[in-house]
């Protein structure tokens, strides 16, 4: 397929579609100014576009298209029960985007979303006061890219900077940005904020090679994160999730092998392991999409509307790895996730 | 499989030729054209929305697409206006559209076929009416009261959707029609071809082809003159829909099937007495091991070889099946 895609598919952002509430938003503006030759579609609502039925998000995954839309309703959500907390007790995130540029085959994306397209939610500002009003109340842990991964989204949207001025100004918050993206000059030009957390979602190069299309080699995620602990910026290594292949436990270690080489582990701010996990009904609509994934067509064991590999070679697999990172990082900064 | 739809005859008779089509005498309904060996199944909807979705329907129940095959709806249509509002000579506006909005005038829905494939024609919305457009006459009105109308008569409600959670209706009201870059087409097919389709195909699978015949006056166009419009456009239709054909057969051909085959699954089913559970198990675990770059023949062989199978009954057939399941981590 890859080498249909030059010839036979639009590039990506070919098409802007954009909501007629956000038309003249001044963000709409500078997102539709970095793409001069796009063509312009005018709808009436994201879900017109984003939500129609029998969307193959594979295809689409060739040539995304990018949404522009207000975020209405909800607009920050408490953590869902298979994310991990971090101890953290006011647990909450965002989702100031859907979708990501990044096509990893096994993520949850696939199967919570209709359609392989990007929504991007122009309204910063509506979420910036939801986020403030809770603040108000209680302390605040927040995720903001659950949903997407923001640092890549990045040279459209800036918004990694936004939420960093934002933590800036709001101490009882804690953010995370979660990300595969290895753009050290924007972390760079961030500057390292106490109250920011940056998690690099890290996998051995084999699985990144065969399951993580178009996102950053191992190396270059490891010299970001080493590049951003200099600075004294708080980092997280994410081994979540860990995914079964035969040979697993060599990669990993390798992986890990790598990991030690380049980042300095007693400046990481904590590390998490997990398996990986998905609700029954995302798992299911994700394997309409990818029928050739040996990642999804494991045969899983499903507990609770939740599958997972089954338990003996879950544990065996998460022990290892707990079990390696202990050697370099105290037990209380390992976060291991349980059903 | 492409699927063609044209609404009339002088619309097809171009590519019937170019495709060598042959007329399927059996379907009496519609004018329907076929040729295997070229994977393209032609049909003449007739006139207006009824007839276009009706012969959808018709064809693709009577041969249900697969995944991989595409709906092409094309036609001529009627150029209504320019985005900046200004009337366009006809030379501006020759050539094929394809439409990445098509919006049906009675209810003001708009339906959004993916811009996936690359391609070398302009690009334009459609608005699908019931009747020809009649330039200077004709008004495409939204159905909700309250719409803004614009002053070429175009509705445009300024009203956003709800966003209502788990939605995947399009709202309802009048349609803004403008297109930031380009004008609007209007036909009376697209819409229906849309939604009739959208039962079958999926947006990623369907395209709207639309070339230009009058500014409005439908009445003087002539069948000869709709064949000359095809004629001319005709090898550029066929590069199109061939490109489409490359990316039809490529993504058929890349489904992982079990090398040995559904006989050789079958018979291990039967030989270690699968219940309808076992049988599911069993499936799933060999499609993993096929994916997984195992060679599934010679492991069902060496079960054999190894004397495991066949099973005197289910409860051997069982124990089986679970130290096959153990071999996979």
């Amino acid at each position: 397929m890859n080498s249909l895609n030059k010839h036979f598919f639009n590039p990506f952002f070919s098409h802007i579609y954009v909501e007629t509430a956000v038309l003249e938003h001044p963000r709409t503006r500078c997102i539709l100014s970095k793409f001069p030759d796009a063509n312009v579609i005018e709808i009436r609502h994201y879900k017109d576009v984003f939500c129609r039925s029998r969307q193959r998000s594979t295809w689409q995954h060739r040539s995304q298209k990018l949404i522009l839309a207000a975020k209405q309703g909800t607009l920050v959500y408490e953590g869902a029960p298979v994310c991990q907390s971090f101890g953290n007790r006011y647990f909450y995130y965002v989702s100031c985007a859907m979708n990501c540029v990044f096509d990893c085959e096994y993520c949850y994306l696939k199967g919570m979303y209709p359609s392989g397209n990007i929504v991007i939610f122009v309204n910063l500002e509506d979420i910036f006061a939801e986020a403030e009003r809770l603040l108000q109340a209680h302390p605040l842990y927040l995720c903001v890219s659950y949903d997407t991964d923001l640092p890549a989204l990045e040279h459209i949207a800036g918004y990694v900077r936004e939420w960093c001025k934002f933590a800036a100004v709001h101490e009882n918050l804690k953010l995370e940005i979660r990300t595969k993206c290895a753009d050290t000059a924007l972390f760079e030009q961030t500057g390292p904020h106490p109250n920011v957390i940056y998690a690099f979602t890290l996998s051995p190069q084999a699985l990144i090679d065969a399951y993580e299309r178009q996102t950053p080699a191992l190396s270059k995620r490891l010299l970001c994160a080493a590049a951003l602990l200099r600075t004294g910026a708080p980092v997280r290594l994410c081994f979540d999730p860990m995914i079964y292949v035969p040979g697993w436990k060599d990669h990993y270690a390798q992986m890990l092998k790598q990991v030690y080489d380049a980042v300095d582990m007693d400046k990481v701010v904590d590390v998490s392991v997990g398996t990986f996990r998905i609700s029954r009904d995302y798992l299911k609509h994700m394997r309409k999409q990818e029928k050739n994934s040996a990642v999804l067509w494991f045969p899983f064991q499903c507990d609770n509307g939740y599958c997972h590999y089954p338990a003996p070679l879950m544990e065996e697999m998460e022990r290892f790895l707990t079990g390696r990172l202990a050697e370099k990082v105290s037990k209380e900064k390992i976060f291991r996730w349980k059903i | 499989m492409i699927y063609i739809f044209t609404a009339l005859y002088c619309e097809a008779k171009n590519l019937i030729r170019q495709f060598h089509l042959t007329k399927n005498p059996e379907n009496t309904r519609f004018q329907e054209f076929y040729n295997e060996k070229s994977g393209v199944r032609l049909t003449v909807t007739g006139v207006g929305g009824t007839a276009a979705a009706t012969a959808v329907g018709s064809i693709c129940t009577a041969y249900p697409p697969a995944e991989d095959d595409l709906l092409v709806n094309i036609g001529t249509c009627a150029y209504i206006r320019s985005a900046d509002g200004q009337q366009s000579s006809f030379r501006d506006r020759e050539g094929i559209f394809l439409c990445n909005q098509i919006t049906e005038q009675t209810t003001g829905r708009s339906f959004y076929p993916d811009m996936l494939y690359r391609h070398e024609f302009q690009e334009a919305s459609i608005v699908t009416g019931m009747s020809p457009w009649n330039a200077g006459v004709d008004r495409v009105v939204g159905r909700d009261a309250g719409c803004d109308k614009s002053e070429d008569g175009l509705a445009g409600c300024d009203r956003a959707g709800t966003g209502d959670a788990g939605c995947d209706k399009n709202r309802y009201g009048g349609a803004k029609l403008h297109h930031a870059k380009t004008g609007a087409l209007y036909d009376m097919e697209a819409a229906a071809v849309y939604q009739s389709g959208a039962y079958f195909f999926g947006p990623h699978q369907m395209a709207f082809l639309k070339i230009v015949s009058d500014f409005g006056t439908a009445e003087g166009v002539s069948h000869g003159q709709v064949e000359s419009l095809m004629e001319m456009n005709g090898d550029k239709l066929l590069a199109f829909i061939g490109r489409l054909r490359v990316i039809s057969d490529y993504a058929g051909e890349s489904d992982v099937r079990l090398t040995c085959g559904d006989k050789a699954v079958e018979t291990l089913c039967r030989d270690l007495h699968c219940s309808r559970a076992m049988r599911d198990s069993l499936k799933q675990h060999l499609h993993y091991l096929a994916l997984a770059g195992a060679d599934v023949c010679l492991l069902i062989q060496n079960l054999y070889k190894e004397g495991f199978v066949p099973c005197r009954d289910r409860r051997e057939g069982k124990l089986c099946l679970e130290q096959l399941k153990q071999t996979l981590f």
